[in-house]
């Protein structure tokens, strides 16, 4: 509970309309996009601009009341949990687009712009942010720059990393600061900015962001490839790019997936394949309709069994939908579902399938595999209900293996999702204690009374 | 006792709910307020908590739930195929088990009785209504919302002089004198029995030319929207037994409003207790038609071969889809290909014809300034299609659209589809 004056005082700072205290709305800022990370805060507030949040942080840090900034809430790993309670600083109300700089292929945003707002007022200027996280109609530019998100178009553009030039924060001391800047290249001092990428709001807040920009690019074509052996479609994926084809999405969709897809919205998956494999290519058309080519004649020469190149848009969009339908269709078959964000070097996907396919059968727990193949961030999920502690168990030793392999296959435990509450207890598994020490420092040093969205990443 | 029977039977529904947080982008709601309890996650995860006994029914619950449209935009873009409509209304159900009908109850006293004009309305109204609600109950317990929302400053539309069920007759025979092509029960609904009932003429009249036998049963009630919508199910019930009584001898029903007929068919969806009833319920549903897929589906009426009324000749039309024919009923396509078809008429597409006027039902009663909010964007799309006039097919939406154009000061007439035709 928070003093009275606390609550009076944070009313003064962002006007009592933006403040909600009572019993319901803290319940509704409990959670976020995973199932059992549940925590009340105290109160939550909407600020509506930096200064307002500057105010509140020095208030938060007198009083020492934790902070959790939340965006569209749509995180897996707890990020957004307030997990000692206090304050969430939800960044909603703050969601203009300040400038699109076409000569300069960049975008000046607020952090709780969403992202499928952006794409739309970029498309109109006929440009583009590359990082697609497929919860684009939820997620802000805040909560995807402090999960350093990614989606299937990383193969080619890579993540949010690559496409944040400057930031504005407000440091949990209350201090605005600029880092970064407006330009590709920038070499002055260490490079605070992307310490703040991936931070999971555990540093500050990031109330304004300069982002970099693509054209459209005027062509793309999608192919579907089919396999009758999962690891098979693994290998597709690195041989494809071996081969010298960069296409900009490669996604799989094991048969499992396949099937629930086709039985919630029939599209014409190939039901009894193994494993598909989603390419698209984009570009000038010419490069286009080359690649597409050279796509299909390595995978046929590597083991696919079938290909449907996409006639047109609606098809190309109909394969997209069923992918984008994946998540739903592993979400909705289980009470419980843990879905594993582990991401390992390409070349070893087809290992790291096979070692699922192991566990599914040696602890008898379905483990299904959708994922962003191109770039080794699998997802397998297993599908579990937590009322049923036996099989539960099962589940988790299964999902520690799974663990346990990825790193041993050179990859880590989280590829875009972040550590937050769920994967805490793996990252001594991953990361040396030196570097998990230097890593508590540089949040001491930012957060000297650990109040930025405290209980995150460390157990 | 809160023995949440209506909570549980959609139990399975609130749990298909995977947290994903997509719907924000399409509630229109959230649009305009951001906040958690506003999107359908939030509102689906309190019912789950009310299911399990850790959400008591508070008036503060009572809020949340009622600032939904029920405009279905989450449900038809959930991955998850969430229906938070049937959570929403089945929790709006509790609250009034829960808090007895002073929850509905009071706001119509208190938004409407302050206002003499609509007062005076009401009494002729509540004349209407007196043989339908129990004596007890007072007479105007219910009254559908449109009618509510009087006296908010907006611009409501003029009650009729004559209701439509004092005009018609109880059977109209095909014009051209011959044998019927098929004989249909047409059902009014209230704001076409109050507020345009030369629109129900005007239906019986473009049946009948085709050789349709009209029948109206003079014991039908109004359908139940405004009612079960907002959580009474007694009355919706009652009001269902009612309409299925009044219209046992036909085998189909049309009627010229979306949500009249969305909510005829969706007695079995919401309202049933006990199978029995949903057997009712669902060989009810069977018979209901809306006027616009009456006309395209059944009659198989070919739109050029329909005459444009002369004053609408050389116009350039849009469509405005209302959320109880797109996306109760998957209705879009058959209006679409009357107004595209009709000659002398310019069709153009609005940007976002599917986005929620802003009327829902008792929500613009409850909320009038976020109605106007998310009517503005509706604005926004039918000034951008630069057209003359607007064409809907429900008379909710109409209401509230015709407020809105006024408010703006836009140039744009709207219309029901039925009155562009001969
Ligand atoms: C169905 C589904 C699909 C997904 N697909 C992908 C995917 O393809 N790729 C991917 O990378 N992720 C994916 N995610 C995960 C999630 O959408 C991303 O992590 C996203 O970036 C979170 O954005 P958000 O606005 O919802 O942030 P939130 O969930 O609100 O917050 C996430 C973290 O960011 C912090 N934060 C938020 N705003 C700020 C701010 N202004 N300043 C500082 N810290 C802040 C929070 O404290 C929290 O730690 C998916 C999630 C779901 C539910
Ligand atoms: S879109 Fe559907 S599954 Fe996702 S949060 Fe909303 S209701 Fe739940
Ligand atoms: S029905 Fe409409 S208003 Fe209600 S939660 Fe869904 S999108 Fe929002």
């Amino acid at each position: 509970m928070l003093k009275e004056s606390v609550i009076n005082e944070l009313q003064r700072i962002v006007g009592k309309e933006n403040v909600l205290t009572s019993p319901e709305a803290l319940k509704a800022y409990s959670y976020d996009g995973t199932t059992s990370w549940i925590r009340e805060p105290d109160v939550v507030v909407f600020p509506t601009t930096t200064q307002q949040i500057s105010d509140l942080m020095k208030l938060a840090n007198a009083e020492k009341i934790p902070v959790t900034p939340r965006g569209g809430g749509t995180n897996v790993s707890g990020g957004s949990v307030p997990w000692l309670g206090g304050i969430v600083l939800c960044t909603t109300k703050m969601n203009k687009i300040l400038k699109i700089d076409k000569e300069n292929l960049t975008a000046t945003v607020e952090p709780g712009v969403v992202l499928q707002d952006l794409t739309l007022a970029l498309a109109k200027e006929g440009l583009f942010f590359p990082p697609d996280p497929q919860s684009f109609l939820g997620a802000t530019i805040g909560g995807i720059i402090a999960e350093n998100a990614g989606g299937p178009a990383c193969v080619k553009y890579g993540v949010t990393k690559q496409y944040v030039l400057g930031l504005e924060v407000v440091l949990p001391t209350g201090e605005i600061v600029n880092l970064g800047g407006r330009t590709l290249k920038n070499v002055v001092g260490y490079d605070l900015l992307h310490i703040f990428i991936s931070s999971e709001g555990t540093l500050g807040v990031i109330t304004r962001a300069e982002l970099k920009l693509n054209p459209i690019p005027p062509a793309k074509k999608t192919t579907m490839v089919v396999y009758a052996d999962v690891a098979k479609a693994g290998e597709g994926v690195f041989r494809v790019l071996e081969n010298g084809v960069i296409p900009d999405k490669i996604e799989l969709l094991d048969n499992w997936v396949i099937n629930r897809i086709e039985e919630m919205m029939p599209m014409g998956l190939p039901k009894d394949a193994d494993a598909v494999l989603l390419f698209e290519c984009d570009g000038i058309p010419e490069a286009v309709e080359k690649e597409t080519e050279k796509i299909v004649d390595i995978v046929k020469k590597y083991g696919a069994v079938d290909v449907r190149i996409a006639k047109d848009m609606d098809e190309a969009n109909r394969y997209w939908l069923a992918r984008r339908a994946g998540f739903a269709a592993v979400f909705g078959k289980a009470k419980t579902v843990f879905a594993e964000d582990v991401t390992v070097p390409r070349g070893k996907i087809p290992d790291l399938i096979n070692k699922c396919k192991e566990l599914a059968k040696k602890y008898n727990v379905e483990i299904v595999v959708l994922g962003h193949a191109g770039d080794g961030n699998l997802h397998p999920a297993i599908l579990t209900d937590v009322s049923n502690q036996e099989h539960y168990g099962r589940a988790v030793k299964a999902m520690d293996e799974i663990i346990e392999e990825a790193v041993a296959l050179g990859g880590v435990l989280s590829g875009e999702h972040g550590i937050g509450l769920e994967k805490q207890k793996f990252l001594k598994r991953q990361l040396d204690p030196v570097v998990i020490d230097m890593m508590k420092k540089i949040k001491a040093l930012f957060d000297p009374n650990n109040i930025m969205n405290p209980g995150k990443i460390w157990e | 006792m809160e023995d949440l029977k209506e909570l549980k039977k959609v139990e399975q529904h609130a749990d298909q709910c995977m947290k994903c947080g997509f719907c924000s982008f399409f509630c229109p709601v959230y649009q305009e307020e951001k906040v958690e309890t506003a999107v359908a996650r939030g509102k689906n995860y309190l019912a789950k908590l009310a299911i399990k006994g850790e959400q008591k029914f508070t008036d503060e619950l009572g809020e949340i739930i009622g600032k939904c449209l029920l405009c279905k935009r989450c449900v038809v873009n959930c991955p998850a195929k969430t229906q938070i409509d049937r959570v929403v209304v089945a929790a709006r159900a509790e609250m009034v088990k829960n808090k007895g009908l002073g929850f509905v109850k009071n706001f119509a006293f208190r938004k409407v009785m302050a206002n003499r004009k609509a007062f005076g309305n009401y009494v002729r109204l509540a004349k209407a209504f007196q043989w339908l609600l129990p004596k007890t109950e007072g007479n105007i317990r219910h009254l559908p919302d449109f009618l509510k929302a009087l006296g908010q400053g907006r611009n409501i539309p003029e009650i009729a002089k004559t209701f439509l069920r004092d005009m018609v007759k109880p059977v109209y025979k095909p014009q051209d004198g011959k044998a019927p092509i098929m004989r249909v029960g047409f059902f009014m609904g209230c704001a076409v029995d109050f507020v345009y009932p030369e629109l129900g003429m005007k239906f019986i009249d473009f049946m009948t030319k085709r050789g349709i036998e009209v029948v109206v049963p003079q014991e039908q009630s109004c359908c139940g929207a405004a009612i079960y919508f907002s959580g009474d199910f007694e009355t919706g019930r009652m009001l269902a037994d009612k309409n299925i009584e009044a219209f046992k001898d036909v085998d189909m029903i049309v009627t010229g409003c979306g949500t009249c007929s969305s909510t005829l068919k969706d007695y079995q969806k919401y309202l049933p207790d006990n199978p029995d009833q949903e057997k009712r319920y669902k060989d009810f549903e069977k018979k209901i038609k809306d006027s616009m897929e009456f006309i395209i589906d059944v009659m198989k009426v070919k739109p050029e071969e329909l005459k444009l009324k002369k004053e609408f000749e050389g116009k350039t039309v849009t469509w405005h889809d209302p959320c109880h024919l797109i996306r109760y009923q998957n209705i879009s396509a058959q209006p679409r290909a009357i107004l595209k078809g009709l000659k002398g008429l310019k069709y153009v597409e609005m940007p976002n014809a599917d986005l929620c006027c802003g009327m829902g039902g008792s929500f613009s009663v409850y909320h009038y300034d976020l109605t106007k909010k998310i009517a503005a964007k509706k604005m926004n799309g039918i000034k951008a299609t630069g057209a003359d006039i607007v064409v809907t097919a429900c008379p909710g939406c109409m209401i509230n659209l015709i407020d809105n154009v006024l408010q703006n000061k836009m140039p744009q007439k709207v219309y029901h589809l039925l009155e562009l035709v001969e």
